[in-house]
């Protein structure tokens, strides 16, 4: 009964970390208005904190530079399981208009599963919010997953949702969108 | 029989589980009121409550560096000291396990509670965690002058009578008011619980006092290593802070309600926590930003110290 | 009283000086002969004192012993008395338990000096002369130990004679220390040429109806003389210095029992000889000086960067709090006195023996470079966790129930008497405990917690040997702290009783009757009130109770866990353990970016010498462990960086910084200066004690 009331709750609290890996700032921006009282995300239990220990979902925005490469990978290998990565804007999927530049070293797939990626040049709000509910539920079945078989029925998950057919959960796509934003920017 | 009557009154009421749910309702209500004030929709009220259960189905990571027992452990304890501190204050007029409490004892006892969130900082040897702490110390000792001013003052107003002349039992304090009414009211007393209101915040570090978990510039502070089971035990540990702290406040300077009924007494007990709340929690929250450590320090070794010295002094002057 | 226990005290006392004469004739032959000859004279005066307990302290018995059977002749004492009350016996065990523990401590932690038998020489004569003060009837007997004790300790304090600052931590205290002993000298000559005797009982009859000018004068002095014993206020900066250089089994002698000694004397001088701590001119006068102490030295030990220099400041704060408890002239503020007293002796020398642990094993004492050393000494690590909480009054050691009854009585004595004064005491004695606290915050994190420093990677936990003497200590502080009851009952109770009731201890002495025909009334045992309101143990239970209630609840199954080590071997299974490397990076299935394919050089620089890694969902770089299990460092390479020492507090020492600053340059550090302030505190307490008392 209380695993359940937990996995339950898993929806319910998830809390955010932020990476800026070289984000133009136009996405940090956006992230931060969710919060404000316009969008307020904290009625859905979404809350900002300030170290990768208390976090459930990563935010990662920014074409991951080579300087914060570096930086972007053991922050998120410090984020305790189960965990949630979102890349939030165009820049971490595909690197926008910063693609082929000698110092970024996208893209974030490189590094780490993406369970949802919200594209846009920036995201509106309002996809940011459905982002990140989206972020939630997939967190509150990886918990699920987790309890019936460990850390490896995530990454078992994570497998599935990455192949590029897969009907499961996760993994909404969108760097095709990025893609297109890309080439209307140019 | 009398086992039984103890054990519920440990566990369930007024015990560990009232405290419990006071505690998150306190702070769910205090967030929503900020959220309002902000004109925002808010979390919803139990909102502590899923964060409590969402931590304790997280992974709990013991970085390399950290101790690992004191590092795992002293949340707990830190969690089991203020729950039993809770059964020291009188609720409501209630016949407690312990008939008799102490002013004093509860004040080291809440000391203790931030003392483990400190060792437990400490242990877990982040820089952050160090910056943390340190000011977690510097706002213990701003707001423990007033504290003690205000300590005294009820102790000598409630000893009047008496053959020492002072007393530091609150089932005495809660006594003398019951037969010469609420100190609340009592013209002398009216700085020693303004001061206590300022007191509050800071005791249990919320918004605008709570320098030692700043998210944004020292990355939670004393918390920055902490998740899972041990992370959920502090923000347990905060909520049942808040019932703890109102409840003292209630039973301080409002400890002369008695309707005769004791539903009523403890709805309306339940009530003054939440005012409480209100007026020294969710106001400040909703209305400063977050102040600097030294800020804090002056503003309670001044200020707050200033009020809470005046109703000493009007308390001993005999007003 | 049987004729046996009579002669317990002066057994006691020679074992001790009859040890130190020994070890100096053929300590030199055999060490372990030596260490056993030191044991013998350590064993056998505390087990006498133990055994003096049952007669003196629950019976209310006093033990009385004329040196060579020299009895007093037609009521005037000629020879030299003996006479051990509950409040000499409080302090004669105190000063045997600290030599006990201070011996089987020096076995050990001394190993590493020579010419050892000059130590334990004068190991022995320091304990032998602190225990003859405490147990002497006879004021210029009392002279002559505190004599014995001031040079041993000297010598003591200097042994170490290549440490920084050891010769001139000796030299201050001597210097410094003889403004004291020529105070004492010159009250106890104006004494004996008012009254023409040196016996206390005889002066304690004699002298409440014989005050005058000249007696006024001999009491300001001998005041002074054992506030300088005492190392209160302004005489506390040579304290602070002795006890930083001295070894730490000698620091545990000097705060544990040589301020005692200082205690006890003003005790019996107010309490007894002159009879006038009722009087509220005396009452201020030495509970300003116990809160003066006690509030300046814990601010000055904030900024202390030597653990046992910052132990060495609190040590004169909590004297500062037994005397101004003691000062209150209270049967409560006398047993909150004496309680503290023991207390202090009991967390502050497990304290100093913990800081002689971290110097044996680590080699330094600096707070801004030691940390993190519970993981490398995790059981003295525990043990000064319980001396930390006793010191800083934490429910339920020690130190919080004489902290409680130290408040209770400095409030209580100002509302009896009607003087804000004593609630400022009480006030000052409460924000002193929560700096005290937060001095013991900064050593448990510069010390043992926070991150390790990488020179003391090798550090090693010190030997079990050196750890008993220290868990004595520590059990004792947990025993007294449980039970504050039966202490009060049994220990502090009758020492306090003792000194109140001076009537019995003259008719003991000086044969019955006497201090009725003095006009000094006998009087009743006075019953001191229980500590009802708090009981440790049922506390104790309850929190037992409800933490196994969070517990059971909190026991609800993990998820599977995976450890370090499963995480790489999963990874290496599902062949995801891959270099970024230039010819192995294929293996990973993803392409290499250009930047990588820099010359190998380049690897080694910052920022690009850390291939990734493929591990878990996540990854991980070769060349470096697992980042999850590092300390969160805003994502760069984790590396030393320790914030303890001068790193705290920073908001409370920014708003106090001129108060520091001014205090700062008082403790200039030049002897002239302490003799200075030493005189000038003995010219304000004659010009106070000719004007108000």
């Amino acid at each position: 009964m209380f695993q359940n009331l937990i996995d339950k709750s898993m929806k319910k609290s998830p809390w955010l970390f932020h990476i800026n890996a070289g984000s133009c700032n136009g996405c940090d921006i956006e992230l931060v208005s969710v919060l404000t009282p316009r969008y307020d995300a904290e009625r859905f239990g979404f809350h900002l904190t300030g170290t990768p220990r208390q976090a459930d979902i990563v935010v990662v925005s920014g074409p991951i530079t080579m300087q914060s490469r570096d930086r972007l990978i053991r922050t998120l290998a410090q984020v305790p399981e189960p965990k949630c990565v979102v890349s939030l804007g165009s820049c971490p999927r595909s690197g926008n208009v910063f693609k082929g530049s000698f110092a970024i070293d996208g893209p974030l797939e490189k590094y780490t599963h993406v369970d949802v990626s919200i594209g846009g040049c920036t995201p509106k709000p309002e996809a940011i919010v459905a982002g990140l509910a989206k972020a939630a539920s997939i967190l509150e079945e990886k918990r699920k997953a987790m309890r019936k078989g460990g850390i490896e029925a995530v990454r078992k998950m994570e497998a599935e949702a990455e192949k590029p057919d897969a009907e499961t959960s996760g993994s909404t796509a969108d760097a095709p969108a990025g893609e297109k934003a890309v080439k209307e920017a140019k | 029989m009398q086992v039984l009557l103890v054990a519920f009154h440990i566990l369930v009421f007024p015990g560990l589980l009232f405290e419990i749910l006071m505690g998150i309702l306190l702070l769910g209500t205090c967030n929503k009121l900020v959220a309002r004030m902000q004109n925002r929709v808010g979390p919803p009220i139990i909102q502590p409550w899923y964060d409590f259960l969402k931590c304790c189905g997280k992974e709990t990571i013991v970085p390399r560096a950290a101790n690992r027992n004191i590092y795992l452990g002293i949340p707990y304890v830190g969690l089991g000291i203020i729950l039993s501190t809770a059964l020291f204050i009188p609720f409501a007029g209630m016949k407690l396990v312990f008939g008799q409490s102490d002013l004093i004892v509860i004040l080291y006892l809440l000391t203790f509670v931030s003392v483990c969130m400190i060792i437990g900082a400490a242990a877990s040897s982040s820089p952050w965690a160090g910056v943390g702490l340190s000011r977690e110390m510097v706002a213990m000792i701003s707001y423990e002058l007033p504290f003690v001013f205000v300590i005294l003052a009820v102790a000598r107003e409630a000893g009047r009578g008496t053959e020492a002349g002072m007393t530091f039992s609150l089932a005495d304090i809660v006594a003398y008011q019951q037969t010469n009414g609420s100190f609340f009211l009592h013209p002398a007393l009216i700085p020693a619980w303004i001061a206590m209101l300022f007191v509050i915040p800071c005791e249990i570090g919320m918004h605008p006092f709570d320098v030692a978990e700043a998210e944004t510039e020292i990355c939670e502070g004393t918390l920055a290593e902490y998740s899972g089971k041990p992370l959920a035990a502090f923000k347990l540990t905060h909520c049942v802070k808040l019932f703890v702290m109102t409840s003292l406040f209630a039973a301080m300077f409002c400890g002369g309600i008695n309707t005769g009924i004791p539903v009523l007494n403890v709805l309306i007990v339940i009530l003054i926590c939440f005012a409480v709340m209100f007026v020294s929690m969710a106001l400040p929250h909703g209305a400063c930003a977050r102040f600097k450590t030294e800020q804090v320090f002056r503003f309670y070794w001044t200020f707050v110290s200033g009020i809470a010295l005046v109703g000493l002094i009007l308390v001993w002057c005999g007003f | 009283m049987s004729a046996a226990v009579s002669n317990f005290p002066i057994i006691a006392i020679i074992t001790f000086f009859l040890g130190a004469f020994l070890i100096a004739l053929i300590g030199r032959l055999n060490k372990v002969l030596r260490n056993v000859l030191v044991f013998i004279s350590v064993t056998v005066p505390l087990v006498l004192m133990c055994l003096l307990i049952k007669p003196v302290m629950t019976d209310g018995q006093i033990v009385a012993y004329w040196m060579g059977n020299w009895a007093p002749v037609s009521d005037w004492a000629i020879g030299i008395g003996i006479e051990v009350d509950a409040l000499g016996l409080f302090f004669g065990l105190i000063v045997t338990l600290a030599a006990f523990v201070s011996a089987l401590y020096s076995f050990t932690y001394m190993n590493r000096d020579d010419s050892l038998e000059n130590y334990y020489t004068l190991f022995l004569m320091l304990s032998g002369a602190l225990l003859g003060l405490t147990q002497s009837g006879d004021l210029f007997n009392i002279f002559v130990m505190i004599e014995i004790m001031t040079m041993t300790i000297v010598a003591l304090t200097a042994f170490r004679v290549d440490y920084d600052g050891a010769l001139e931590g000796g030299l201050k205290y001597m210097v410094v220390g003889s403004i004291g002993s020529t105070c004492l000298l010159v009250g106890i000559a104006m004494t004996y040429r008012q009254l023409h005797t040196l016996n206390l009982a005889q002066i304690a009859s004699k002298l409440p109806g014989n005050m005058n000018a000249v007696t006024i004068a001999a009491f300001a002095f001998l005041l002074v003389g054992f506030i300088t014993k005492a190392s209160l206020f302004p005489f506390h900066p040579i304290e602070a210095d002795a006890q930083t250089v001295a070894p730490a089994s000698i620091s545990l002698m000097i705060s544990g029992v040589i301020t005692k000694c200082g205690v006890y004397g003003l005790i019996r001088v107010c309490y007894n000889l002159f009879q006038n701590i009722d009087a509220p001119s005396v009452e201020i006068l030495i509970t300003g000086f116990g809160a003066l102490s006690c509030f300046i030295c814990v601010t000055m030990a904030f900024n202390q960067h030597n653990f046992k220099r910052l132990l060495a400041f609190h040590s004169i704060s909590q004297v500062g709090y037994v005397i101004a408890a003691a000062g209150l002239g209270t049967a409560l503020g006398l047993n909150a006195g004496l309680y503290h007293a023991m207390n202090h002796l009991l967390f502050k020398g497990l304290l100093f023996l913990c800081a002689g642990a971290v110097e044996y094993a680590a080699g330094t004492l600096d707070l801004d470079r030691l940390g993190g050393l519970s993981k490398k000494m995790p059981k003295t690590c525990a043990l000064f966790l319980i001396g930390a909480a006793s010191i800083s009054g934490l429910p339920p050691f020690n130190g919080f129930a004489s902290k409680w009854l130290i408040y209770q009585a400095s409030f209580e004595k100002g509302v009896s008497s009607g003087n804000f004064y004593f609630v400022v005491i009480c006030v000052i004695c409460l924000i002193s405990s929560v700096l005290t606290l937060a001095s013991f915050v900064k050593v448990s994190q510069s010390v043992f917690f926070g991150q390790l420093n990488p020179e003391f990677e090798d550090t090693k936990e010190v030997p079990a040997a050196m750890r008993i003497p220290m868990w004595i200590l520590a059990v004792l502080c947990i025993v007294t702290g449980l039970f504050p009851n039966q202490v009060m009952k049994y220990v502090t109770g009758p020492a306090a009783n003792a000194a109140i009731n001076v009537g019995t201890y003259i008719d003991t002495m000086l044969g019955q009757n006497t201090a009725a025909e003095y006009g000094i009334a006998s009087q009743a045992t006075t019953e001191i009130g229980k500590i009802g309101i708090w009981s440790p143990v049922s506390w104790l239970l309850l929190l037992l109770i409800i933490t196994c209630a969070v517990c059971l609840v909190s026991v609800i199954e993990d998820p599977k866990k995976t450890t370090e080590e499963e995480r790489f071997e999963y990874n290496k299974s599902k062949g995801r353990i891959a270099k970024f490397s230039r010819d192995g990076f294929k293996a990973a299935g993803k392409e290499l970016p250009e930047a990588e394919n820099a010359p190998a050089e380049e690897y080694d620089k910052p920022g690009h010498h850390r291939n990734p890694v493929l591990s878990g969902s996540t990854m991980t770089f070769t060349g470096e462990r697992d980042p999850k299990y590092e300390v969160f460092f805003s994502g760069e390479m984790p590396e030393y960086s320790q914030v303890g020492g001068s790193d705290l507090f920073w908001g409370f020492k920014h708003s106090w910084r001129r108060y520091f600053s001014y205090w700062r340059k008082w403790h200039s550090g030049i002897v002239n200066d302490y003799v200075l302030y030493g005189v000038a505190a003995l010219a304000f307490v004659l010009l106070y004690a000719v004007l108000f008392v």
